[in-house]
């Protein structure tokens, strides 16, 4: 579904989240979003998802106007947000509760195909046979995994991830971007994830969005993605460790991801 | 010049704390060292003198006489030799006379006198914990917005203020002088305490897992349920089996008011003046006390998955605890 974005802002108080903020993601792209800490990334995916209401503006999945987002679209978040003393499948099912009875759901006694779908969603993020595991038992990676698997479950139009690798190591966080992007081809889910790791958003990321005090700065394909559209992003200071790390590249060439420091990840 | 009240009052305190005019910087911080300290031993004698007065008061308000717990010592040793009928082990060994106490609780039927005690508490705590559990959740602010939240805690604050013996005088109409109603009791007491216990727990729930399940689209019910009680789920059970324990003690205190059960024994023993029998009781209590307190303690240390200190079986528990309490003892020093 091509996600359309238009004149999303957000107020708290005084301070200006989100500004006038209007951007398209085409269907089925894996599109990333840019930007320091308080640039509004995680503004913009919450009320994406409908979890934060914004002051003005409007989201579009397909031209409609999306009402009930939280369903329509699924969320994975950073701390992996899962009840931790309930099993993989259990917290995968949660992603049924929006089309499951409150007392149906109390006993887990969703439809088999509901089940079913769990199961699928975790073998999509290679956890089947850890599927009857404690999540609390789980190491970051996995949690994060079932997280995404959760999302799966509400069949959703799209998939946001809020800084879904932040808090892994590097090896891990390899991982749960593959499956990220393989659950997303595989379901063809247009995404929207905030990374900011640099090398990580170059390797996944088709398209880029990029935010700056809560104003759009960026929008616009990998290719269109150059230092300076990243100095934009960031600042000098950042980038200049950016470019530091790419002295032999010629000008205006895109600096590689076994070049780079990335911000955010110091080497 | 002394009709300023600072400088008046600076001079005062110089007289009696000594002056803090010092020649160097360090004579001057000596001097308010000093003067600090001897302020602060003042206010602990202060301190002192109004503890020990308030328990003169105290003392003399529940008529506390030496002598006449003088008066009364031969009284109460040969009332322990009644609580302690003196024997011996293989005409040797000195020793309490335990075949008595063990032919009271088969004569007396003591075990079923437990199996009493131990419905009361049980009842009562399955009574209470479910209503303890809907009163700790509709007393936490995420579920109830700020000013009606404090209804559902105002109302186990006073179930809490009224104590289970006097919880039973009250239901007294509703189920006769009898183990019905003191199970109501220990039910409406459950309410109070382990709401009150589940409320705080509550407070510390996390926000991640709600917001995750917000985020799937689940209604505001399936949210409490999944987001926050499944959170709770284990300290409840863990706190509920606490509650049991305290339940069974409260069961034996309302049996001696009539309630039935061990409690009830205790006291017909006792106003019958047969003080072997009544410790025959007592000790019975505290075996069956300690078991509970016992099985509720592993359930719980089962149940706090991350604490590995107390899993260790009843044969470790057994066969290690001289070496344990040699460790504290040694520790202690």
């Amino acid at each position: 579904m091509t996600l359309h974005v238009e004149n999303l802002t957000k107020h708290y108080g005084d301070t200006v989240a989100l500004s006038e903020v209007s951007f398209e993601i085409p269907d089925g792209a894996f599109a990333v979003v840019l930007g320091e800490s308080g640039a509004g990334k995680s503004t913009m995916l919450r009320i994406l998802n409908g979890l934060t209401e914004p002051s003005s503006g409007s989201v579009y999945l397909d031209d409609e106007e999306i009402t009930n987002s939280r369903s329509d679209v699924a969320m994975v978040f950073q701390q992996h947000n899962l009840v931790d003393e309930l099993t993989a499948f259990s917290n995968a099912l949660t992603g049924s509760l929006n089309r499951t009875g409150f007392f149906r759901s109390l006993l887990q006694r969703q439809s088999t195909d509901e089940k079913e779908l769990a199961l699928e969603a975790l073998d999509t993020v290679g956890l089947l046979d850890e599927a009857g595991q404690q999540v609390m038992s789980m190491s970051g990676g996995q949690q994060q995994r079932v997280g995404i698997a959760r999302a799966l479950v509400q069949r959703p139009g799209m998939l946001l991830a809020d800084e879904p690798v932040a808090s892994l190591d590097p090896a891990s966080a390899e991982t749960v971007m593959r499956y990220l992007l393989s659950a997303a081809e595989e379901r063809d889910l247009t995404t929207l994830a905030s990374l900011h790791q640099v090398n990580i958003a170059r390797e996944y990321g088709e398209q880029f969005i990029g935010l700056k005090d809560g104003e759009l700065v960026f929008s616009g394909s990998r290719e269109e993605l150059t230092t300076e559209v990243l100095e934009d992003i960031y600042g000098e200071i950042e980038t200049d460790e950016l470019r530091e790390g790419t002295k032999g590249n010629s000008e205006g060439e895109v600096p590689t991801q076994e070049e780079t420091t990335p911000p955010g990840i110091g080497v | 010049m002394s009709a300023d009240p600072d400088t008046f009052r600076d001079r005062v305190f110089d007289r009696i704390f000594g002056s803090n005019d010092g020649e160097t910087s360090v004579e001057q911080r000596h001097a308010t060292l000093r003067r600090t300290r001897i302020a602060r031993r003042l206010s602990r004698l202060v301190l002192l003198a109004v503890i020990a007065v308030l328990f003169v008061v105290a003392l003399e308000r529940v008529n506390f006489q030496i002598s006449e717990l003088i008066r009364y010592w031969p009284e109460f040793t040969s009332a322990l030799t009644d609580y302690f009928p003196p024997a011996s082990i293989f005409g040797l060994i000195p020793f309490v006379d335990v075949p008595r106490y063990t032919q009271f609780w088969n004569e007396a039927g003591l075990v079923g006198q437990a199996g009493v005690t131990l419905a009361m508490a049980f009842a009562g705590t399955v009574i209470g914990a479910p209503l303890a559990l809907l009163g700790g959740i509709l007393g936490s602010e995420r579920v109830v917005p700020f000013p009606f939240n404090f209804i559902f805690r105002g109302a186990m604050s006073i179930i809490r203020s009224i104590p289970s013996l006097v919880w039973a005088l009250i239901y007294v109409p509703l189920g006769g002088v009898g183990p019905l109603t003191a199970t109501l009791a220990i039910g409406t007491d459950t309410i109070g305490t382990l709401g009150r216990l589940l409320t705080d727990e509550l407070e510390e729930v996390e926000d991640g897992p709600i917001e995750g399940i917000e985020s799937t689209g689940a209604n505001k019910l399936q949210t409490i349920v999944f987001g926050m009680i499944s959170q709770v789920i284990r300290p409840f059970i863990a706190w509920t089996m606490y509650i049991l324990e305290i339940n069974v003690r409260a069961a034996v205190g309302l049996g001696i008011i009539g309630g039935g059960g061990l409690g009830l024994t205790l006291r017909l023993e006792q106003n019958t003046f047969n003080f072997t029998n009544m410790m025959a009781t007592i000790l019975f209590i505290v075996i069956l006390v300690v078991s509970v307190e016992m099985i509720s303690q592993r359930t719980r240390s089962y149940l706090r998955h991350s604490d590995d200190q107390e899993t260790m079986s009843l044969y470790e528990l057994i066969i290690g605890f001289p070496e344990r309490m040699s460790d504290a003892l040694l520790r202690s020093r």
